[in-house]
């Protein structure tokens, strides 16, 4: 497919500023809910175009080690889920190898969705 | 319910004869005045009723609550909901009084119930916008919480309500295992989470009516007056520590992690109203379980709020956006993990 530009994100991008900068402010209070919730959206969209998959192979190194396997995140994920379900991180020295990978997955998924909470630690 | 403004004029009809019906009343004019926040799952029509004879006689201020046309799995439904309502209502707990029950959708279309309209304001970032901790407040919502778990199973009022097996807390595993479907395969920190319950959950104990969404946000105030515990669409018998966790559930602070209960105060004004009605102590280790618990579960909650815009069942974008709070709610679960563990109170 030919990339066109302006490309996903930056549209998305534009659109989102334009929309702080002269829609937001004009909302009236009934409207105020549903506006920030759209601004929120355009912005989890934004970030998740603007990250790609670029984590995605550290992630996958990191969730292949811990089952002594290759591949990629969309393979390994399940097979991590299939082993914690039939306890295979049960005994301290694996839970202690699991929860650091397990945090960098979530912060990689928070950082678009929610960067702010990433930020506060709270 | 037609739409997101009210009632049609052909539904205000026949809701005024029913209601009339139902008040053994000559008349009965509802005035329907608008939308309240209702939250994804049910809609709230404030309404003023003017009844024309009968024992209600007069005008009264109330609430219409209806059901979402596509639910959560956990939630019961309105008639159910007004049920529990009227159970804590007699054990003195602050709630609306239902006055009037419609389980017969042919009526609006779903079931539905009217109770007492009660001032004050629910908003959670509200709350817990005050200088000094609202000791106060948290010992009251304390004592309210106690009057709750007063309500123990065996009535036949409430015989609707499921009694889990093979305990509480395996309950609640097997139920969030159903509501995440698929994502629990997919995603290793729900399976991390679901492994941790089980591994350390708690043996069946004394089962009490839990709200099981009792949390700031679900309560309304009035100055300092407490006006009412709301949104009763989640309550079931469980381990009464179930409740106390939530309530003091790192998802509830709304930005004042440091007040531990509900963002408002300390848990120890919470727990000592607890434990001076409900003469029940507080285990504190129960309720970091409980509170690991409250997490996942609402996890899957939002697993299945996501779902319910993602499958077009209906489209929604605050049920889309509910979706995409999961990293949030896992990291919560991560971080709470870690803490129970440096605590040493769990594996």
């Amino acid at each position: 497919m030919i990339n066109d530009d302006p490309d996903a994100r930056d549209l998305v991008a534009i659109a989102l500023r334009t929309f702080r900068e002269t829609v937001l402010p004009a909302v009236p209070a009934e409207q105020r809910f549903a506006a920030l919730m759209i601004a929120s959206a355009l912005g989890i969209a934004e970030r998740e175009l603007e990250a790609g998959t670029a984590k995605e192979p550290a992630l996958a190194a990191a969730v292949g080690a811990l089952l002594n396997e290759q591949g990629d995140l969309a393979t390994l994920l399940p097979r991590l889920c299939a082993s914690i379900d039939a306890g295979a991180f049960d005994a301290p020295d694996r839970q202690a190898a699991l929860r650091p990978v397990l945090m960098e997955i979530t912060r990689a998924r928070l950082a678009v969705s929610n960067p702010k909470r990433l930020e506060s630690g709270g | 319910m037609s739409g997101a403004s009210g009632l049609s004029a052909e539904r205000k009809d026949a809701l005024e004869r029913w209601l009339a019906g139902q008040a053994d009343a000559r008349g009965v004019t509802v005035t329907d005045e608008g939308r309240l926040s209702g939250g994804a799952i049910s809609l709230n029509l404030a309404v003023t009723l003017d009844i024309d004879g009968g024992p209600l006689a007069g005008r009264h201020a109330c609430v219409l609550r209806t059901g979402a046309p596509s639910g959560v799995s956990a939630s019961l439904g309105k008639a159910e909901e007004a049920a529990v309502l009227r159970a804590v209502f007699d054990a003195g707990v602050a709630v609306p009084e239902p006055l009037f029950v419609g389980d017969d959708p042919a009526i609006l279309g779903a079931p539905f119930y009217v109770m007492r309209r009660v001032g004050g304001v629910a908003a959670g970032h509200r709350m817990v916008k005050s200088e000094a901790p609202r000791r106060d407040l948290a010992r009251k919502l304390g004592r309210q919480l106690g009057l709750i778990h007063s309500v123990r199973p065996g009535r036949a009022d409430l015989g609707f309500l499921p009694t889990p097996a093979p305990s509480p807390a395996l309950q609640l595993v097997a139920d969030c295992r159903a509501w995440m479907g698929e994502r629990a395969a997919t995603d290793p920190v729900l399976a991390l989470g679901l492994r941790w319950l089980t591994l350390n959950a708690p043996p069946a104990g004394e089962l009490v009516l839990c709200h099981r969404d009792f949390r700031t946000g679900n309560y309304m105030v009035d100055g300092e007056r407490l006006t009412a515990i709301i949104d009763w669409e989640f309550a079931g018998w469980s381990d009464p520590m179930e409740d106390i966790g939530w309530f003091c559930a790192a998802c509830w602070r709304f930005g004042r992690p440091d007040r531990e209960a509900g963002g408002i105060a300390d848990r120890a004004d919470f727990y000592a109203g607890y434990e001076e009605v409900s003469g029940r102590r507080v285990d504190p280790t129960a309720v970091a379980y409980w509170e690991a618990a409250g997490i996942l579960r609402w996890a899957a909650v939002a697993v299945q709020q996501g779902e319910r815009h993602s499958s077009g069942a209906e489209p929604s974008l605050e049920l889309a956006l509910t979706g995409r709070m999961l990293p949030e709610i896992e990291m919560d679960l991560l971080r709470h993990l870690d803490a129970v563990a440096e605590a040493g109170g769990h594996a």
